[in-house]
């Protein structure tokens, strides 16, 4: 679990800021639909 | 559609995703000078082939000179294009 | 205003014609986590939006799905292209060809017609900023229905940049709800 930091509140959703760092090449950022690393979150397909 | 111009939208399409995702990233984080130089190097980039591509196979955007006759109903329309 | 770029944003393969794909899949165009309601919700709720982050993401998302309306679009055309009678009655499709042919409609996957009742403008930037979060959550999801359903790997191709492009909006929004829910406290207590 996370620990909350003093600037939050209860009852209230955070998304953490992104912070640039790095990029794709232009053409693997389409392919994989994104150009930043750090979001991309491929789906592994299950089978149910 | 050619190879050639195949590759070359498609080089057109990776840019343009570039400066797009540059674009929504500087909207929430308009500081960000390190992210403002990448977007407007690939503006620049994108600008250059675009008017290349533009030249070769006639208007992609709506505010395009055309020859005679007009090019902008030229047909493949993006849905009719195999992108194989 | 808006201008048409004569292009698709991503090179939108389909590998072979499916009727019955084309009917899962036309629900991300007129179903009510479809791109044609994100879409419309981002670009209505932002004329309410109380910083300039937030009119501009609303905006430039809003538009983007546009974008996404129209590789859905042009995925159901190829799909449908040159299916025959038999394949449209065999994929249940055959009241769908009744009323529309094989041209592209606003329905979902059971073949209700789209709705705005589908999309909330409430007129609170917090509440809407979560049903936007929402709706990118709900999309992403369907994708990954739509690939569970579909054995084309170029249809899934396409399915699997817009399903991440669902999970780069979210992070937007998310960064733009913090940024606005900053703006509203300075606003309260200050």
């Amino acid at each position: 679990m996370f620990t909350p930091n003093d600037q939050m509140r209860l009852a209230r959703a955070y998304v953490p800021f992104q912070i640039f760092s790095q990029r794709l090449n232009p053409m693997e950022g389409l392919m994989k639909g994104t150009i930043f690393p750090e979001l991309y979150f491929p789906y592994r397909r299950h089978h149910k | 559609m050619d190879r050639e111009q195949l590759c070359m939208l498609k080089e057109l399409m990776a840019l343009e995703f570039t400066v797009l995702e540059f674009h929504l990233y500087l909207d929430t984080h308009p500081t960000d000078q390190r992210a403002l130089m990448e977007y407007n190097s690939f503006v620049q980039q994108l600008k250059v082939l675009k008017q290349k591509y533009q030249e070769r196979y006639g208007p992609l955007s709506w505010q395009e000179p055309s020859s005679y006759p007009w090019q902008w109903i030229e047909e493949p329309w993006p849905w009719e294009i195999c992108y194989e | 205003m808006w201008f048409y770029e004569k292009k698709l944003q991503y090179p939108a393969k389909v590998g072979r014609a499916n009727v019955k794909m084309a009917k899962y899949l036309i629900t991300q165009y007129g179903g009510p986590d479809g791109e044609l309601a994100a879409s419309l919700r981002y670009l209505t709720q932002r004329y309410h939006m109380p910083t300039p982050q937030a009119k501009g993401i609303l905006t430039d998302i809003g538009t983007e799905e546009l974008a996404h309306l129209e590789i859905i679009a042009t995925l159901v055309y190829k799909l449908m292209d040159r299916a025959s009678i038999e394949e449209i009655k065999q994929a249940d499709l055959g009241g769908y060809y009744a009323d529309h042919d094989k041209a592209v409609y606003y329905v979902n996957g059971s073949g209700v017609p789209w709705t705005a009742a589908y999309i909330q403008s409430k007129g609170d930037p917090v509440a809407d900023l979560h049903e936007d979060m929402a709706a990118e959550e709900k999309a992403r999801a369907t994708y990954e229905w739509l690939i569970n359903l579909s054995d084309d790997p170029d249809l899934n191709d396409t399915l699997k940049f817009l399903r991440e492009r669902e999970i780069v909006h979210f992070q937007r929004f998310g960064e733009t709800l913090q940024i606005v829910q900053e703006h509203l406290d300075a606003k309260k207590y200050y």
